[in-house]
């Protein structure tokens, strides 16, 4: 064993000695060590030797990024068309004063126009709504007014009596069989 | 009587814009960078909304600002009268609103006078800064630390504490 790594460390350092006068050596075979020829520049006429390039794989990712910008363009495409047009072609609102005897539609309080065709098709006025929620108010404080009355009524009833509630139903007078007390004292 | 001092030892400060007197023969680069600016941004940028206004239909539609009737405050409502008391607190946050926006046109106001007046802004803006510093101070009495969640009553119970106060140390 160690008589081959001596070996092959002769062979090396003749090989290196003497780089153009190597023939076959024997030892080269035994050492396994490769003869070194020399580099000589090729041109090729190609990009070279085709690689079989071994990485992990990127087939998810490239498609969801593929998948992602597609979803997106979809979408951002069309919207962004019709946003350039209306800015273009219909253009923003002026402010003005409010015309003498005139109220307003509730849509014609706001600048952009496709704010206002939201508003106007989607939306309910500020003033219906405001009068939703005082509708709702009102029914609520009801609500509360007449619970608090039931209680106030029902401690009056309990109390006194002479109401028709918290009536306890007692037999009938005509039912009570009083024979047994006409005679006291058996 | 003795003479006057040499105007020319110490001159008085320049009015307001003052002419300039370049002594210099090297280019201005504030007058090269905004001459740059203009070619290449701001004339194409006006030429473009030019166009668009000529592109655009003639007929303009207006929008308008709403006006508000007064309804009655949170103090003029009866006690468990729910809708007035809605209605009450609407108002004041449309109050509160607008006057956050004053305070922000005056604090605009002083910015902009600064922004004139260069380091001698204390003198020359004396208008702007007591009326900054009054209607400060009014929004901060008023509307001052009653937070995120500020309503009318909260609003009402910081100026009974005021009164409060006020009354103590008088």
């Amino acid at each position: 064993m160690v008589g081959m790594s001596f070996l092959r460390t002769a062979a090396a350092f003749t090989a290196r000695l003497n780089p153009l006068k190597r023939t076959c050596q024997a030892s080269n075979l035994l050492s396994r060590t490769v003869a070194r020829t020399e580099q000589v520049v090729v041109r090729h006429g190609s990009h070279g030797k085709r690689m079989f390039i071994i990485k992990p794989t990127d087939f998810y990712d490239r498609r969801f990024l593929h998948l992602l910008k597609y979803y997106i363009i979809l979408a951002g495409i069309p919207m962004a068309a019709i946003v350039t047009f209306v800015n273009i072609f219909i253009g923003e609102s002026e402010l003005a004063e409010i015309p003498e005897g005139y109220e307003p539609e509730h849509w014609e309080y706001y600048k952009h126009p496709i704010t206002r065709w939201i508003a106007r098709t989607f939306y309910d006025s500020p003033v219906k709504d405001y009068e939703k929620m005082m509708a709702l108010i009102q029914i609520e404080a009801e609500k509360a007014e007449m619970r608090q009355l039931q209680l106030e009524v029902r401690r009056h009833m309990r109390e006194k009596g002479d109401g028709p509630w918290f009536q306890i139903q007692t037999l009938d007078k005509n039912l009570i069989d009083h024979s047994p007390k006409s005679s006291p004292d058996n | 009587m003795p003479k006057d001092h040499d105007k020319d030892v110490y001159p008085e400060p320049p009015s307001r814009t003052p002419v300039e007197d370049r002594q210099s023969s090297l280019p201005n680069p504030a007058l090269i960078l905004s001459k740059l600016f203009y070619y290449s941004v701001d004339l194409p940028v006006t030429t473009f909304r030019v166009c668009l206004a000529c592109l655009s239909s003639g007929k303009k539609s207006h929008y308008y600002h709403q006006k508000f009737r007064r309804v009655p405050e949170l103090t003029q409502c009866q006690e468990g009268d729910y809708v007035c008391y809605y209605e009450a607190e609407m108002q004041w946050r449309r109050d509160y609103k607008v006057d956050q926006e004053i305070v922000k046109v005056i604090q605009e106001r002083l910015r902009a006078c600064q922004q004139r007046e260069g380091p001698s802004y204390s003198q020359n803006c004396y208008k702007e800064l007591q009326q900054f510093e009054q209607v400060s101070k009014a929004f901060q009495s008023r509307y001052g630390d009653l937070g995120a969640y500020a309503s009318a009553r909260k609003c009402l119970m910081k100026q009974k504490e005021r009164m409060m106060a006020e009354q103590q140390q008088a």
